[in-house]
């Protein structure tokens, strides 16, 4: 069923070849080249990027195992895997979090670098997130919010962003790794080339977790296609959902 | 209190509403706005230019006069409907608009995502694209600038494919693509699935933008017809998150 699913989406995304894209000999994208470079001569993160290992959705802390739970969080994170993730946000149309708006592999994101602020658009529900990169900071109180307050600067080839101000109804993945009002995520995007992208993750919620952990997850560069448009309707369907207690 | 609330039927709550988000906006004085001795934003100043020599429209712009929302119609032009287009408008009039997409958390369409004046929208102009970033539900579009045309086959959407060009100093914008479903102003005027619209923004000063929108669908309208709507910058301050969680409210909408 999922494949079913993945191939009709495949089928809609459009072609769409674009001028500055290196090339090989056969004409199509030169996936090892260069990382392009921004008119500031940082790299330039510009493109539409997917997660290259869907294991990170299913689990974020796949890289060391088992993240370092406080007690309540550990008990929260294993009722949410064992009822099989129902419940979850995005089941009901309300987003993806960060990270895991970014792990959906067949739902790639765009990223749009400008001087001023580099736009995430998420193709599903068509969502995006700004952070920052004007010189403001955090405002003195920020309301919570599912994607949080993102300001970024550029440390060397590293664009760096912060992320406060999140509610506590995120996930960070699909199996439901929990975390609190107090979460600050920092994220170190790294363009390795033309076509890859790592992205380090670490969450530091000290009233979920006893010590800051990271992941650090490949992307792809989704070349010559853009976005569709994906609006989330299932706001009636999640009574259908499967939980621990079978269909209802 | 959410935004489902500022777009309630009943004005006190849609006045006391307001009042709320207003207290949330962030304030973000920015070194690049323009600013009288006083210190408040000049807008009068002239436009800024983008490195290519054309007006940048980047900024958060929001029309504060609802009555577009409620009828873009509302200066009084002449709307050449179809029969059916007609009746399906008065019956969503006489419904009080109850059964309107956003009020099931599904997208404001075009041009009324633009018309809310509780929630502002940013444009951020860049030589390949230029996106429109909704606070109403957290959405956005992309309107190419990148030499693309219109793809071959077109999904139905929601918010349709853009591709924009200039004209001089006016932005120009035509949209296809579009579902049947969207509403192009929470009065109810309906569309089908030939809406071509075409928005032809035109920065004026730093601190006023107008946007001719014509409306070019030949099943719900004898010809195309256009209106201008007027938005305001909205200076030192930044948008907020608005993700429509009312979804389980829908029973409460009044209507027939």
């Amino acid at each position: 069923m999922l494949r079913t699913v993945v191939a009709i989406l495949l089928a809609q995304w459009v072609n769409v070849q674009l001028p500055n894209t290196p090339r090989t000999a056969d004409g199509k994208p030169d996936l090892l080249a260069p990382a392009p470079k921004g008119a500031n001569g940082k790299p330039d993160l510009t493109g539409v990027w997917r997660v290259a290992d869907g294991r990170y959705l299913q689990n974020i802390a796949t890289d060391i195992g088992e993240a370092p739970f406080q007690p309540w969080a550990a008990a929260l994170y294993k009722q949410r895997a064992d009822a099989l993730g129902k419940g979850r946000p995005s089941e009901r149309c309300i987003p993806h979090g960060v990270p895991d708006g970014m792990l959906v592999r067949n739902s790639p994101f765009k990223l749009v670098q400008t001087s001023g602020v580099l736009v995430v658009l998420y193709e599903e529900f068509n969502h995006y997130r700004q952070i920052f990169s004007d010189g403001r900071g955090f405002p003195p109180e920020t309301n919570s919010s599912w994607f949080g307050y993102s300001i970024g600067k550029w440390e060397g080839d590293t664009f760096v962003a912060q992320t406060v101000g999140f509610n506590d109804q995120s996930w960070f993945d699909d199996p439901g790794h929990p975390h609190s009002e107090q979460l600050r995520v920092t994220e170190r995007f790294h363009r390795l080339n033309f076509g890859r992208m790592e992205i380090q993750i670490t969450f530091d919620d000290p009233k979920a977790y006893t010590k800051p952990w990271s992941a650090t997850i490949p992307f792809t560069l989704l070349a010559d296609t853009d976005l569709i448009e994906s609006i989330c309707e299932n706001e009636r369907d999640h009574q259908h959902m499967v939980g621990a207690e079978g269909v209802k | 209190m959410d935004h489902g609330s500022a777009e309630s039927e009943e004005g006190e709550v849609t006045y006391l509403a307001i009042l709320f988000v207003l207290a949330q906006w962030v304030n973000v004085p920015l070194p690049n706005i323009p600013r009288t001795v006083d210190g408040k934003p000049n807008l009068r100043a002239p436009v800024s230019k983008t490195a290519d020599g054309k007006p940048d429209l980047t900024g958060i712009w929001r029309n504060p006069d609802g009555r577009y929302l409620d009828n873009i119609a509302a200066d009084g032009v002449q709307v050449p409907f179809q029969p059916w287009a007609q009746a399906l408008y008065k019956e969503r009039q006489e419904n009080f608009s109850k059964d309107r997409p956003s009020g099931r958390c599904l997208p404001h369409g075009i041009p009324d995502a633009m018309l809310v004046p509780a929630t502002p929208f940013k444009l951020i102009q860049t030589p390949s694209v230029t996106l429109i970033l909704y606070e109403n539900q957290g959405r956005y579009r992309q309107v190419f600038t990148d030499g693309r045309g219109f793809p071959t086959e077109m999904q139905s959407t929601w918010l349709g494919y853009s591709i924009g060009k200039w004209e001089g100093d006016t932005f120009v914008v035509d949209t296809k693509g579009f579902n049947n479903q969207t509403w192009l102003d929470d009065g109810g005027h309906p569309h089908s699935d030939a809406y071509h619209a075409i928005e032809r923004f035109h920065r004026r000063d730093f601190g006023h933008l107008d946007i001719e929108i014509t409306i070019d669908d030949p099943t719900a309208y004898t010809r195309p017809w256009k209106v201008t709507i007027p938005f305001e910058f909205f200076a030192d301050m930044e948008l907020m998150e608005s993700v429509c969680e009312n979804e389980l409210d829908t029973q409460h909408m009044i209507g027939k």
